[in-house]
């Protein structure tokens, strides 16, 4: 479910491009120091966006260098140094992981899945001992997915509610919730992303799990009756279309109220830009086919 | 207080002209109508206290007068109804969400404000698909209520707002209006065929 977040490519200036990927290779670099080499598979535009506006709430320059990287052994890639909030980031971004790995193992119970997690514990025992109480959250909020999933939830607000809250308190990052002003915006900033992860990847995987007959909370939310994907994706349209959009405007409110010291131009255009643009071309795909 | 050329982001010597400006976009863009039903609208509110005050300094300091924006005096204030419905306003309106809601809930008939007020709530506590299906269903139910169809306007303008906002550089937008290298081909082509037509030509190769 993870990698929609991402800039609008085309409208960003290259040194600000270049920037978002020297955090996304920072972190990279950040995960393989703190979890161990294997960890650094997990990664992913999410956590990446996470670590880029934490930073941003910090006033201290980053330390920017060129660095060797396994995955490009040709070039030297620009990284953002290690710092508390990558640290902190590589960290959740491993946790993350390895319970989104359990919850596909104990859905599809493929041997894959087990295998991949193998490796990952002893980073994701060592996460759970650095942060404790976000650990804590985590579990607790996926339990309430899985149980709201297992009830058959008839409302795709309710079931994108424990991811949200998970999200936004993964965004509340102790250090920087000084006072309660960037608290509740933070919070609230992280619950819309959350919210909009959650519906636009549903959405984006309802042919699929009509194939599969798994489970979608879209599906459940507006009454799937065997009809055609397409005809039942034109119904649900408007609302979804609606309520991602309106996420998405509710993000860009509490960023408004964020106290950003740097990258502005960066969060702007993921914000407003790539994180809508892609709202859009998953709502929109599949109109040719018709 | 903050240095107000900080808040209201103009450089030191910036005319009144330009704080204006700064001001009266800085007033949109946190206005209590662009947070309305939403919870951070204390925040905003809180801000745009900030605002006025860095204009009112740099206005007054500049020539004794004081600002323009009425400051806004708070929550949105609902009314009307019979007393429970009042009831559930009140609460909304204090901000007491969990409450309201559950006082809504165990109601038995649906009425257009019903679905009103539900919506109202879904929209300030996140769960935006529900509280649109309710505000549809209001203005549905009830057409020639103003308050219930403002309602869902602000919401899609919210949307439309955010939509068409500028980022980064500011030299974009998502809607763009302007012409792409397709259009100006098929003007081109169309005015060529035009010309053609009056016996004239415009580019002789096409």
């Amino acid at each position: 479910m993870f990698g929609y977040v991402f800039p609008d490519k085309p409208e960003m200036k290259i040194k600000e491009f270049e920037l978002f990927r020297a955090y996304y290779c920072g972190l990279c670099k950040s995960i393989g120091r703190n979890c161990g080499q294997v960890s650094r598979f997990t990664l992913n535009y999410d956590c990446s966006f996470l670590s880029i506006v934490l930073s941003s709430l910090k006033g201290d320059p980053e330390s920017i260098k060129p660095e060797k990287c396994i995955a490009h052994p040709l070039n030297k890639r620009l990284m953002v140094g290690e710092s508390n909030v990558l640290e902190y980031v590589s960290y959740i971004n491993i946790m993350l992981s390895y319970y989104k790995l359990l919850d596909d193992y104990n859905d599809e119970g493929s041997i894959k899945h087990k295998g991949l997690m193998i490796p990952l514990k002893p980073a994701f025992k060592k996460a759970l001992k650095q942060y404790p109480k976000k650990g804590d959250v985590i579990t607790k909020r996926l339990d309430e997915l899985s149980a709201i999933e297992k009830s058959g939830c008839k409302s795709i607000d309710e079931a994108a509610d424990p991811f949200a809250k998970l999200t936004g308190d993964m965004f509340m990052y102790e250090p920087l919730c000084t006072d309660e002003n960037t608290k509740k915006a933070l919070s609230w900033f992280g619950y819309n992303i959350g919210k909009w992860i959650y519906i636009i990847d549903a959405y984006d995987d309802i042919e699929k799990d009509i194939k599969n007959k798994s489970f979608n909370p879209i599906l459940l939310s507006f009454c799937y009756n065997n009809e055609k994907a397409i005809d039942f994706k034109n119904k649900v349209k408007d609302n979804i279309k609606f309520t991602l959009t309106y996420t998405l405007s509710e993000v860009g409110k509490a960023f408004e109220l964020l106290e950003i010291k740097k990258n502005r131009e960066i969060i702007e255009n993921i914000v407003y830009g790539g994180m809508y643009k892609k709202t859009l071309q998953i709502i929109n795909k599949g109109e040719k086919d018709k | 207080m903050k240095d107000p050329y900080e808040v209201l982001g103009v450089s030191k010597g910036a005319s009144e002209e330009e704080i204006k400006k700064a001001y009266i976009e800085l007033v949109k863009k946190y206005h209590p109508d662009q947070y309305r039903d939403n919870p951070l609208s204390s925040l905003a509110e809180e801000k745009l206290k900030e605002i006025n005050e860095a204009y009112d300094y740099l206005v007054k300091n500049k020539n004794g007068e004081s600002g323009g924006y009425d400051s806004y005096n708070g929550g949105n204030q609902y009314g009307g109804g019979d007393s429970n419905f009042n009831e559930i306003r009140n609460l909304i309106n204090n901000g007491e969400i969990v409450r309201a809601e559950q006082m809504l809930d165990s109601m038995h008939t649906k009425t257009a404000e019903w679905h009103y007020l539900k919506g109202i709530i879904g929209m300030r506590k996140g769960w935006y698909s529900q509280g649109y299906n309710d505000l549809q269903t209001a203005v549905k139910m009830d057409p020639s209520n103003f308050e219930y169809r403002d309602a869902l306007n602000k919401a899609n303008n919210s949307n439309t707002t955010y939509a068409s906002r500028p980022y980064g550089g500011g030299y974009n937008r998502p809607n763009n209006t302007g012409a792409d290298m397709c259009q100006v081909c098929s003007w081109l082509w169309c005015t060529d065929t035009c010309c053609e037509c009056m016996g004239g030509d415009c580019i002789r190769c096409i």
